[in-house]
Parts: C-alpha cells; structure tokens; sequence
C-alpha cells in the first residue's frame, strides 16, 4: 500500500499533474457556483480535455474538478441565495442568512474549512473500504455480478422521485442502448442497415446527449418562465481567518458525523450530493442543543451541509473502484473517462492499477488543499463568475459537448449520436423519466450482458442465480428495494391526493 | 374521447420502439450448437420488461381521471409554440453538426455560437452584438487552439 502510494505520489506531484488539478479544481468550483450548471456538466466539459492525457494526469485533472465542484456550491449558496448545485441546499439555509447580516466572509470560511475536512475523511473512508471491499468482491463469480449490477439499477431507480415505474422503465432503456451493434460473438444486432450503427453507441456521446441536453434546455426553459433574475451582489468579501479557527473548533463532533454521513451516502448507488447534505443537515439539526437556532444562520449548520457533500467526492469513488458499480451521475461519467483511458474499473483494479488507485487518493488530498485555498484567495472571482447568465453558458456548453464527442474517436458521426440522444434526454425529461438510471443503465449495460452470458455459459440453469448464497441476497435485496419504493410511491400519493382533498 | 397526456404519449411510443426492435430482433443470428442462449435473448429480455412496464404505465395513466383539455391538435401546435426557443436550439445544433466537415470548426463554431447567443440574448442593442461577437469568436479559436496545439486533437 505505502509503496504504490509514494509511486502514485511521485507522478501526481509533477508540475504538469499539479497544474492540471489545480486547474480542474478552479473548474470544478466554477462550474459549482454557477446556478444549475452543476458538478456532472462541469465534469462533462472538462472530459474531451482529457482524451491525449496519460491517465494519470487526466484522472487528476478529473478528480479535481470533482474537488472543486462539490465545494463550488457554497459561493453562490452564500453570496446569492442560490444553491450553485443541488447538492448545496441546505448551505443557503444559514449560509445566506448569516451572510445576510453582514458575515459573507465568515460564511464562506466555514464552508469551506468543513469541504475541506469532509474530503479528508471521506479520503480516509476510500483508503480503508475501498481495498476491503475490492478484496471482498474478488470472490465475486459472474452469477453475483449479474445480481449485484441488477441490485444497483432497482436501486437507484427505485430512488428516482417516487417514480418507481420510469426509474426502472429508464433503467432497461438504458441498457437497451448498449445492445445496439456487434456483441460478444461478433453477431450484428439493431444496425437498421446503417453501417455506422455496426460498432453501437460509444457510452460517452450517450451521456451527454441525455444529460446535458435536458439540464441545459431545462434551464433555458426556467429562465423564460422565471425571468433572469441577476441580482447585484457585493463581492467584495474579507475572510475572517481567527474567527472560522474558533468557530470550527466547537464544530468538532459535527463535522465528523458529517463527513461519515456524506462518505456513506456517497457510496450508496442513487443517492450523491443532495440526499447527503439533507440528511446531514437533519442530523445535525436533531443532535443539537438548540435546534430552533437552524436557517437563521449559524456555523453548525454550514458545517453540516458542506462537510457532509464534500465527503460524497470520496464516499462516491468506493463503489465504482472496489465493484465497478458507479452510484451516481458524475461517478458515472468518471467510469467512463477510467475506460476510455484503458483502465477498467472493478476489484482488480487494486491489483492491475495500483499506481492509479493511489492517483486518485493523492489527487484527492491534494485537490482539497488546493480547493481551501482557490476558495480562500478567489473568492470575489468565483462570486462575480457566478453571476454569468445561462443564455451565455449554454451555447458554450453545447459547442465543447460536440467537440468533446466528436474528439473521442475523431467520428463526426458521434456528434449525430450526441444531438439525437439529447432530442431523446429532453422528451423523456419532460414526460418526467429519471435520467439517473438510463445513464446507470449505459454504463453498465455491456458488463451486465457479459456477465450474465459468462454465467450461462458456466451453468445453463438460471436456477444457480437463487442457489449461491452472494447472489440470491443480491436479488432478494432488488426485489426489497423495488418493494420499499412501491410502498412509498404509495405512501407520496396518498399524501398528494390528501392535501388535494384538504386544499379544496 | 381519450385524452393523449405525458405518460399515455411516453408508453404508446414506447410500444412502438418495442415492437419495431422486437421485429428487427427477429434478423439477429441464431446461436450456434454451442452457445446456450443466441445473441437476441439479451435484447428480447429487455424487450418484455420495457413493454410490461409501458403497459403498467399506461394502464396507470388510463386510470388517473384527466380534465377535459383542448384538441390534440390543438395541444401539439401550442406545445411547439412555447417551446420555440428549445426546438430553435436542436436545429441549430444539428445544422452545426452538418456544416462541421463542410466549412471546417472554426467557421461553423462561430456560426453555431453567433446565431445561438443571438437568439438567447437578443440582437436588440450595440452591446449585446459586441458580447456575442467577441465571446464567439474568441472562443472559437481558444477552444481551436487548445485542441490542435495543446492537446494534439485534430478538429475538422
């Protein structure tokens, strides 16, 4: 372990690697104090820039983008109200209000010295599990990663908003995608006659398309019903070093539950950022002595969101290193930068990649004190950045997704993909389909085909799937949560129709 | 006569998908004395559950009482009409998409970039024209230059 980490060290600490993190950090905080821009669009520009990288450096350009978008919330949380991404919410709760009465500055400060300790310990939380569960899951045959990635997609698409139904409908359309082309045994399936579709889809146009489209049209769509409310904010902000020291102090207990919230939220599949500030949030709220002092703008509060979403970024990485099962939206795409790079993510990574693996925990830690400090020192930029409207952003985003898309294999046909399944993204968004599971379902579309003809063709009985042990629990656990999310899908209905009936 | 909502829209196109790629599914080649399962029974397995679920859909959606709503022609026409900038944008995109291998990226990036921001924006003042042309072509050629220079990429 000490040995590939000081190897892994070594090339993360290179001037070249160093400035790509500090730059992807920059990036990252950027892209998350922008209103609706989000950490997964921040990640998803920055991609194509990664394509002639080795995969060290792209990894670490990758990783702190990651940093820094989970941090980049609280800027705009703070400064105007408004989360940069939804994994701040609860940071505008206090942080507005505390710096609506004159303290931006102090606001900021604990904000962000809680990001950086939640990273710390979601770091250590990745160093320790992330090995332990990989050496776990090597016993893992094809019959239990079938279960296991069918366990993965129930999950999270029974964690869709209560739409159980699109969430799983998402979920199969999503690995429908990857059937299109030649499969294992080189046998030609869904072409329709166009030679271009021989070779399928290529999993990151996809993603994009069906992300990107929908958020970025999404928010063209607010603006027109809302109207460009750009608000003049003061960014002239003095950070109160001696104060956030004393604050952070008494913050102690708070900040590590926090981050041990964020960190195991981070590695549940569905959930991410913005289940962990909320939960944090309430926990907080609830261990308090003086719970009826939350949203009015106090330290534990801005510790409590802020430590615990920053703690996703490592939490996030355990599943998707150790399983090569991504949780989330942005870890899905990270899986997709891994492959592109020529590394597969799953337990064996730990064995055949180990310098990578400890890139990613350097790459981490040094990202976090990259981020304190970009946070600290650039404040006031970040803030006026924020402020950029969207009718500006989004054409620019748009044009680097095209480019990102058609860079990946020099294919201008891959820009066709990206437009065609943004039209896709966008109708299913607005006929209010989750678009976690379909990408869930991209990404792991082809391993769960391979994995499941693998285990036919060990065994041709479909019965050895309830008869190991690891697999039958898998399934029994996908069948649970499709069950529990029916339950409150019924639960959220009978709610809605009650306050209908109380409303009229 | 029924009323064509969201979810009842989203499960008859499904449906549709369904059928065309369970007939397509039919042309994939049968597995071979040695193979237990074809290449079809992955896609057809996805298949079934896409249809079950459209079908639960829209049972659900049949079941749900909808108020009276104006004709779907009616309804379409204002559909496309609110969502005009949306559309606007797609097609754009896709000339983009199409002009890329003709005029090369740094025209057609300008093009794209130039009537998007317009359209966003407005060409209503001197200023706005000044941030649009400025950003567009700027852009175009940083993004350029990175590409080709920076990171060896050849853009067409």
């Amino acid at each position: 372990m000490t040995n590939f980490f000081l190897q892994a060290l070594t090339e993360v600490g290179t001037p070249s690697v160093l400035g790509l993190i500090i730059i992807g950090v920059l990036f990252g905080i950027i892209g998350g104090s922008i209103p609706g821009f989000t950490v997964t669009m921040a990640i998803l520009v920055v991609f194509p820039f990664t394509f002639a990288m080795d995969p060290v450096s792209g990894v670490s350009l990758m990783v702190g983008v990651f940093v820094g978008g989970y941090s980049g919330g609280i800027v705009s949380g703070v400064m105007l109200g408004i989360p940069g991404t939804p994994s701040s919410i609860t940071t505008v709760y206090d942080g507005y209000p505390m710096a609506q009465k004159g303290e931006p500055g102090r606001a900021l400060g604990i904000g962000v010295a809680a990001s950086f300790l939640g990273t710390l310990i979601s770091v250590a939380v990745l160093v320790f599990f992330g090995p332990l569960i990989a050496s776990f899951s090597m016993n893992f045959r094809p019959w239990e990663i079938t279960a296991l990635i069918v366990f993965a997609l129930t999950l999270v698409a029974g964690l869709s908003n209560g739409a159980l139904l699109k969430g799983l409908l998402a979920a199969a359309l999503g690995l429908l995608i990857t059937t299109v082309g030649y499969d294992r045994n080189s046998n030609l399936r869904f072409d329709f006659g166009l030679p271009a579709l021989g070779s399928g889809f290529e999993i990151l146009p996809v993603m994009i398309g069906i992300f990107a489209f929908s958020q970025l049209l999404g928010n063209i769509e607010k603006i027109k019903d809302e109207g460009n409310n750009v608000k003049n904010v003061d960014t002239n902000v003095a950070i109160p070093y001696g104060l956030i020291i004393k604050d952070m102090a008494g913050q102690k207990l708070n900040t590590l539950r926090s981050s041990l919230i964020g960190s195991l939220v981070g590695a549940l599949p569905g959930t991410g950022g913005t289940v962990a500030n909320f939960l944090s949030y309430d926990q907080a709220k609830k261990f308090s002595r003086h719970p009826e002092t939350f949203g009015t703008g106090i330290p534990s509060g801005i510790v409590a969101s802020e430590a615990s979403n920053s703690a996703v970024a490592g939490g996030a990485f355990v599943p998707t290193l150790a399983l090569g099962i991504p949780g989330d939206l942005p870890m899905a795409i990270m899986m997709g930068v891994l492959i592109l790079h020529g590394v597969t993510p799953g337990p064996m990574m730990f064995e055949q990649n180990p310098v990578l693996v400890g890139a990613i925990y350097a790459s981490l830690l040094i990202g976090a004190v990259v981020m304190v400090l970009c946070n600290l020192l650039l404040v006031r930029w970040f803030a006026k950045i924020s402020l950029i409207p969207q009718q500006i952003l989004v054409p620019i985003v748009l044009m680097l997704c095209a480019i990102g898309a058609y860079a990946l294999n020099n294919n201008l046909f891959d820009i066709w993909v990206l437009l065609i399944f943004g039209i896709l993204g966008y109708l299913l968004w607005k006929a209010e389909v989750p678009l976690t599971p379909l990408i869930l379902g991209v990404v792991l579309g082809e391993n769960l085909e391979r994995q499941l003809f693998r285990a036919l063709e060990l065994n041709d009985s479909w019965l050895t799937f309830l008869t190991r042990p690891l697999s039958a629990l898998f399934l029994a656990l996908a069948v649970a949560s499709i069950l529990f999310s029916l339950y409150q899908d019924r639960k959220i209905r009978r709610l809605k129709h009650a306050a209908q009936q109380e409303s009229v | 006569m029924l009323t064509l909502t969201k979810d009842r829209a989203l499960a008859l196109a499904l449906l549709l998908i369904v059928a065309v790629m369970w007939i397509a599914s039919g042309d994939i080649r049968p597995p071979t004395a040695w193979q237990p399962y074809g290449s079809a029974l992955f896609p057809r397995i996805l298949l079934v559950v896409i249809g079950l679920l459209s079908l639960l859909v829209l049972v659900r959606s049949l079941l749900t009482k909808v108020p009276e709503q104006a004709g779907l022609g009616t309804r379409i026409n204002e559909w496309f009409q609110s969502r005009r900038t949306i559309l606007a944008i797609f097609l754009l995109f896709g000339l983009y998409a199409a002009l890329l291998p003709l005029v090369g990226y740094i025209a057609a990036t300008m093009g794209f970039l130039i009537a998007s921001f317009a359209l966003l924006m407005g060409i209503d003042t001197r200023r706005k024209w000044v941030i649009n042309l400025t950003i567009s072509c700027t852009l175009a050629i940083v993004i350029f230059v990175i590409f080709r220079y920076g990171l060896n990429v050849w853009l067409p």
